[in-house]
């Protein structure tokens, strides 16, 4: 039997008083690749501020490593050993690369782990050492989507969340992404991916669900999804 | 004395200041970093530091253990600086954390609000607190002569501890986690979240930094002019606010360079100006002003970065 990680049971949110998430669950099973589909609107973002208590959950429970999550502050759940690149990017504007990556490891105490990990993030992004010393928000847009994903490996998480990575990228870094993500699952890092993109998400992800207005219509094993009716008609008909 | 001599002479002056107007405009940069709040009660915490000073000062002269001098500037320092911060931290949730998200139009309102609760309650509290309060003169007195300028002690020695002050913020906001915790949020509060940056306390800090640097510039400012009153934190709420703003709001360099700059407009208008010590000020607001339209930014304001 394999383990779950992550668990949504049941898990409905408000926000300005409109129901966001209805009744969702969703599982991540520990080191595989999740992934959550639908289209702009269905709370797929909801869904993750929910996981990360950016969001009021009024109903159900998060559960993380066995652990109740629900409600916890936002800083104490990434403590558990969740990380995330959010929609968007997200880095620190202003701050160079080694800065931001420092932020990613925020949590860490220990300089010397700090230093290996950033080393390890600059084997994977070798484009980032070069730009080790630059102002972030300088940098070009791919290169901030790397330095995106190695802040959120610089906590050496068990659990890493990617809001939509595929996101205002060229289609070749889209690709270079998927590659990114599938080899930080390969080295034991369980991933939780939430993309519009359904076929490049399929074929990395190894089971899926589909959000749409706030509700789960649809989940299934990647192969089971690329045949349901749901993904036929809304992302695969072109 | 030669004009070139008097220029010196007022740059001098004009920088010990101006290094009193940076203390108080970082606490508007701070605040409007991580909070996006223009907290207009921060030149009440100006105020309040010299009172706490006096409070303290009189507790000591009580106990009968004023006599060492150098101990007790200290004591004032710190003690004041201590429990500013407190009332600042208080404040801060008690009242300008909770609108920070509500529409500008409602944190304005509030902290214009809280800076009059905190000037009439030293008014009310303080013994005869509607009347000037002497400052003791705990600073060495008499001045030396560097070519044709003086130079007094006590402005040298306020004028160093405004560096020192400046110089240990500075390291505590671009050297320490805590500090890069501060930064991170200021330049994305939910990022930083993500981060697993605890964000009710980064504010917290910042308001404790904040409210006692606020603290040491009312201090300062006690020492120099020998008296503090109630009012004399509005003011100097908008004199920090002028000079964070034209060094641009969000950037502590610029806060310091705004702070130095409105000293050394007020010192010069009020040398060179006819009838310039009565008006020094509106000479100084003026600049702002233009700063204002034509830079609003400021000085070292911050570039925009924009990205598709």
């Amino acid at each position: 039997m394999t383990e779950t990680l992550l668990t949504l049971d049941d898990v409905t949110t408000v926000y300005d008083h409109i129901e966001m998430l209805r009744h969702v669950n969703v599982q991540v099973e520990k080191g595989k690749v999740v992934c959550l589909l639908g289209p702009n609107g269905a709370g797929k973002s909801t869904l993750i501020k929910a996981i990360l208590g950016l969001v009021k959950i009024v109903n159900g429970t998060i559960t993380f490593n066995g652990e109740d999550i629900t409600g916890e502050k936002t800083h104490k759940i990434i403590r558990k050993g969740i990380a995330i690149v959010p929609e968007g990017k997200r880095i620190f504007p202003k701050m160079t690369t080694v800065e931001n990556l420092r932020m990613g490891a925020f949590i860490e105490q220990d300089e010397q782990v700090i230093e290996e990990r950033m080393e390890k993030v600059f084997q994977l992004f070798p484009r980032l050492k070069e730009r080790a010393h630059q102002i972030a928000g300088t940098m070009s847009g791919g290169e901030q989507s790397m330095l995106s994903i190695g802040r959120g490996l610089m906590s050496s998480p068990q659990l890493m969340i990617f809001d939509e990575p595929s996101l205002g990228l060229a289609p070749i870094l889209v690709e270079q992404n998927f590659e990114t993500i599938q080899k930080i699952n390969e080295e034991g890092t369980t991933i939780f991916l939430v993309e519009q993109n359904a076929s490049l998400t399929l074929e990395i992800a190894s089971y899926g669900y589909v959000l749409q207005k706030g509700k789960v219509v649809a989940e299934g094993t990647a192969e089971q999804l690329m045949q349901s009716e749901v993904i036929q008609s809304a992302y695969l008909e072109s | 004395m030669t004009f070139l001599d008097m220029l010196l002479q007022q740059s001098i002056n004009g920088l010990m200041l101006g290094i009193m107007y940076s203390l108080v405009a970082v606490g508007f940069t701070l605040y409007f970093g991580v909070l996006d709040v223009i907290n207009f009660a921060h030149g009440d915490f100006f105020m309040l530091g010299s009172f706490m000073a006096l409070v303290l000062y009189s507790i000591a002269e009580a106990a009968g253990w004023a006599g060492n001098t150098f101990l007790v500037v200290i004591y004032l320092f710190i003690g004041s600086m201590i429990l500013t911060g407190v009332v600042g931290v208080a404040t801060e949730r008690l009242c300008v954390k909770p609108v920070s998200k509500a529409p500008m139009l409602i944190s304005l309102l509030v902290t214009l609000g809280l800076g009059i609760a905190i000037r009439e309650a030293v008014r009310i509290l303080y013994p005869r607190g509607s009347d000037p309060k002497g400052f003791p003169t705990l600073l060495p007195q008499g001045a030396f002569n560097l070519g044709s300028i003086v130079i007094r002690y006590e402005n040298l020695i306020i004028f160093g501890l405004g560096i020192v002050v400046i110089i240990v913020v500075n390291f505590l906001i671009n050297r320490t986690k805590m500090g890069s915790a501060i930064r991170a949020v200021a330049q994305d509060g939910e990022a930083a979240m993500m981060m697993g940056v605890d964000l009710d306390r980064t504010i917290d800090i910042t308001f404790l930094i904040g409210s006692a640097v606020a603290a040491v510039a009312g201090i300062m400012n006690g020492f120099y002019y020998g008296k503090t009153m109630f009012n004399i934190g509005a003011m100097m709420g908008v004199i920090g606010f002028s000079a964070a703003v034209i060094g641009g709001l969000g950037n502590i360099y610029g806060a310091i360079v705004g702070g130095i700059l409105f000293g050394l407009l007020e010192t010069f208008a009020a040398a060179v100006l006819p009838y310039g010590a009565e008006n020094k000020r509106v000479f100084a607001f003026l600049i702002v002003i233009l700063f204002l339209v034509f830079r609003p930014t400021g000085i070292l304001g911050e570039k925009v970065y924009e990205r598709v």
